[in-house]
């Protein structure tokens, strides 16, 4: 845990001025198993402290690779500096921010940084497993990934917290080919929330679900190429939490909204099913606690729910302070910085489309010719909420039946648009956080959704 | 001797100590000036200082690599204690390599920020797009000085020195009209000076002037084979995402890559040749030395269309019996062609001019699909209007035997030098 360097610098801010400290230590673990072959085994850590400072609608930055008070008072000091010389220039002439609530939250528990070798004892035994038991394939690759940040976090009018966010994943991919020569690879990551060593116990643990991806790819070997053109879709919770964070979430972080994003004419106007609610949760979801939980954001703000979609109608944006009074919203903890040389941005944290009443067995039932996609390797959106998905585990749905599988496909739509095609809504939401989201920072995500029958375009031949 | 030097010595004899065979580390210090642009207003002046101590130690042909930002002794004696520790929880694996010769001072650019002159070219940007480009929102420019100075040792005596300066610009942008809009768009460059406004580098102003013509779109119809006409800003994406899947370390570790054994075979048409040359003039903070501490060189990855290398490093290179690559990959050139970009238009029947390719990313086979983003369609030899929700699907490795015309002209953005592409028997569909 980093000594507590700021909490006692509360008498460094200037008066009158919106001012942000933070302290922080981002570890970053990584071993990657090719084929058997051990091609990245790998330990990154990065700390610093770093201050941010508000004058009249603009703002500066300092940071300094140091955790110390002196390296604290300096950046600070910098940042004002910074500050005042934008004001000169660009002369905004905003005033202060409107204020927030103050207070301080308890310090979150410690969490073990295991060894290397902890890493390695688990992954060993089971690239080992993959290798002797699976007979089809062509190659293999399994990776570790655990990061963490831990952060102090002091500003001027909000609140102070002492926060440490570990999360641990493996990634398994299996790769096979077609009798016609033609490479089909799967994947899935497995993990969460939490340091290694409280996440993974046994390699045997995912064996199982393992043998089920494997059986994927042997589907998958044995696939057909996806017609292409607009169709009937059920999208798993993986697809729906994508694009509840792409093509919906980007569109509504109130920083795009001002940049022109397609949501700024249609606050409070129905842009999807009345099937569809959408909400960008703070640290708790449906009485549980959700993946990646933000308590209180990186403006000292205390973090709550941000409502987006309600039955169909759009109802809010994410924002920051800054945004919050220019939209006239109120900020609700969505200001996040990834490293600590990085300024917080308007990020989202766990964004769910809330689950329905459907059951998956009836949706599939329910469609008579149709797609069931289930994994994703990515998903691109854009302000305009023109999204596209690659599907990399997919079936064909024939008569109310899953049928064969399908080779690597691409879905792309209009968010606003297709989500008005939503017509069943499962009662299982799935979340996932093993990725990062991108907009000039990367940040650690949970995304959420239940299944949704949709029409989409799909790719293929 | 500089903070980094003495750093990496540091680190260098505690591995020598824990009788580590193989030993690199590299220490350096970044400093970074940025200013940020959003809604088409500056709203934040960023001044971030960093370090970066990377170290790698094999033992007993076992490899593990660390790295932390801090040059405190003790912070360094652990940073090699795990590192050694990691390296000894691994498996031995006799390809692990670092460079046994090399050594070299390099110097490039201005190491101390103009401030004064980048804000006034940022504001200068601003203003221009305001009053050329009305129907442009700028949703986001980032423009910044990175100051770095590095250093490399390894424990065979190689070393090199490096000191650069560098500004960076990236935008990101769409058009508007009322309630409509253009799809995001964007560009950026990398520059020692700052003697242009930024509207007249790499392909700013031409993106600039797309956005307010990809306001208004229409849909194409059906399904069709033409051709499509990849932007300099564009075919760098798609040539990334092939060299990817055919010629880098993983594809060829795991026998995945279509072309393992197309070594001096025609992969592409005759006209087509990609060279990485970090040491080109027109290549900004081109790489000096690899990871594995080898003097960057120059070479042609495909030569009139014939596969003359693969991008593998020395472990790579080791482990498939195959040559290392002189470089890591920097300072990407395609050969420019001998058709100007009017007449290349001029040929085209029907087909696409493509700025943004939005695709998964393609399986190892090389089949694409995705969405053709800021583009324009071609009939009959002229641009028409954008397109909306149009997907292209083809084959990466297919599509470079396909190729129609390259043209004369290039765009230059400081990492590259590309030319448009054009490539025939693509398909095109609409909803």
């Amino acid at each position: 845990m980093i000594p507590d360097i700021i909490s006692s610098l509360h008498g460094s801010f200037a008066p009158g001025a919106h001012s942000e400290l933070r302290a922080q230590r981002s570890l970053a673990r990584r071993v990657v198993l090719l084929s058997g072959n051990l091609v990245g085994n790998t330990r990154a850590d990065s700390q610093g402290v770093s201050a941010r400072v508000y004058r009249n609608g603009v703002y500066g930055f300092a940071s300094a690779a140091d955790l110390s008070q002196a390296a604290a008072k300096k950046a600070l000091e910098t940042a004002s500096h910074n500050a005042l010389f934008l004001d000169e220039r660009v002369k905004p002439g905003k005033g202060a921010l409107p204020g927030i609530l103050s207070g301080s939250l308890p310090r979150q528990a410690d969490f073990t940084d295991v060894e290397q070798k902890r890493y390695l004892d688990y992954v060993l035994p089971l690239d080992e497993h993959i290798k002797n038991k699976y007979q089809h394939l062509t190659s293999r690759t399994v990776v570790v990934s655990a990061d963490s940040m831990e952060k102090q976090i002091l500003s001027s009018d909000g609140y102070a917290a002492h926060i440490l966010a570990p999360r641990s994943y493996i990634y398994v991919i299996l790769n096979a080919v077609t009798d016609t020569g033609m490479p089909v690879e799967v994947f899935k990551a497995f993990g969460g929330r939490g340091s290694f060593d409280t996440v993974f116990s046994n390699p045997s643990d995912l064996h199982g679900e393992i043998d089920k991806l494997y059986d994927h790819l042997m589907k998958k070997r044995e696939g057909v190429f996806a017609q292409a053109g607009e169709k009937t879709v059920i999208m798993s919770g993986d697809l729906s939490g994508i694009l509840a964070h792409e093509a919906v979430g980007h569109t509504v972080e109130a920083d795009l909204v001002l940049g022109g994003s397609v949501a700024g004419p249609m606050l409070g106007q129905m842009v999807a099913s009345p099937l569809v609610s959408m909400t960008d949760f703070a640290h708790t979801a449906f009485g549980e606690t959700a993946p990646l939980p933000v308590y209180v954001d990186d403006e000292g703000v205390l973090a709550e729910d941000a409502e987006l979609i309600r039955n169909g109608k759009l109802v809010g944006y994410m924002v920051n302070r800054e945004m919050g009074r220019h939209f006239n919203m109120r900020p609700q903890g969505n200001a996040r910085a990834f490293a600590f040389n990085d300024e917080p941005l308007i990020r989202m944290r766990n964004t769910a489309i809330h689950p329905g009443l459907n059951k998956l067995n009836d949706m599939i039932a329910a469609t008579e010719d149709g797609y069931y996609l289930i994994q994703t390797n990515n998903g691109q959106a854009d302000t305009t909420g023109e999204f596209m998905f690659g599907v990399t585990i997919g079936y064909e749905i024939k008569n109310g039946q899953l049928g064969k599988a399908i080779f690597d496909t691409t879905i792309s739509g209009v968010a606003f648009d297709m989500l008005k095609t939503v017509d069943m809504v499962s009662d299982k939401l799935s979340w996932a956080s093993s990725g990062f989201c991108g907009k000039k920072q990367p940040m650690p995500v949970g995304v959420g959704g239940p299944e949704l029958r949709c029409k989409v375009t799909i790719g293929g031949k | 001797m500089t903070r980094e030097m003495k750093a990496a010595n540091l680190a260098l004899e505690h591995m020598k100590n824990l009788q580590v065979e193989d030993a690199s580390v590299t220490a350096a210090t970044n400093r970074k000036t940025e200013l940020n642009v959003e809604g088409g207003k500056l709203t934040l002046l960023r001044t971030t200082l960093d370090h970066t101590l990377a170290l790698q130690a094999i033992k007993g042909q076992r490899r593990g690599t660390v790295s932390g930002n801090s040059f405190e002794e003790e912070h360094i004696a652990q940073a090699v204690k795990d590192c050694v520790s990691s390296a000894e929880a691994g498996q031995p694996d006799p390809a692990w390599e670092l460079a046994k010769e090399g050594q070299g001072d390099f110097a490039k650019g201005d190491f101390e920020p103009d401030l004064d002159k980048l804000f006034e070219r940022t504001k200068e940007l601003i203003d221009s797009v305001h009053s050329e480009y009305p129907k442009v929102i700028l949703e986001q420019v980032i423009t910044s000085h990175t100051a770095r100075e590095s250093v490399y040792r390894n424990n065979h005596g190689v070393h090199y020195n490096s000191r650069s300066g560098s500004y960076s610009v990236s935008l990101m942008f769409s058009g508007h009209e009322g309630d409509k809009s253009s799809s995001f768009n964007g560009g950026g460059f990398v520059t020692y000076d700052l003697s242009k406004p930024f509207l007249e580098m790499g392909s700013v102003r031409q993106s600039l002037k797309d956005a307010e013509n990809q306001i208004h779109t229409v849909a194409t119809q059906g399904k069709y084979e033409g051709t499509v006409i990849f932007t300099p800003d564009c075919l760098g994406g798609m040539l990334y995402e092939l060299l990817g899947n055919f010629v880098t370390d993983s594809v060829l570790l795991d026998g995945t890559s279509l072309w393992k054994d197309a070594l001096n075979t025609q992969v592409a048409d005759p006209r087509l040749t990609i060279t990485f040359a970090p040491s080109d003039p027109r290549i900004v903070n081109g790489e000096n030395y690899t990871g594995e501490g080898f003097l960057a060189r120059d070479y042609d990855l495909i030569k009139d269309g014939v596969l003359k290398r693969f991008m593998l490093s020395a472990y790579a290179a080791n482990k498939t019996g195959k040559d290392r690559a002189p470089n890591s990959g920097s300072g990407f050139i395609v050969k420019p062609g001998d058709i100007s970009l009017e007449d290349l238009i001029k040929n085209t029947r029907k087909g696409l001019l493509v700025s943004r390719y939005s695709g998964g990313a393609a399986g190892t086979g090389g089949e694409f699909s995705g969405v053709a983003k800021n583009s324009f369609l071609i009939e009959d030899g002229k641009v028409g209007q954008a397109v909306n929700e149009t997907m292209i699907s083809g084959n990466l490795a297919g599509m470079l035997k396909q190729i129609v015309g390259i043209t004369k002209e290039t765009v230059e953005d400081g990492g590259s030098s590309l030319p448009w592409l054009a490539v025939g028997g693509i398909t095109i569909s609409g909803k």
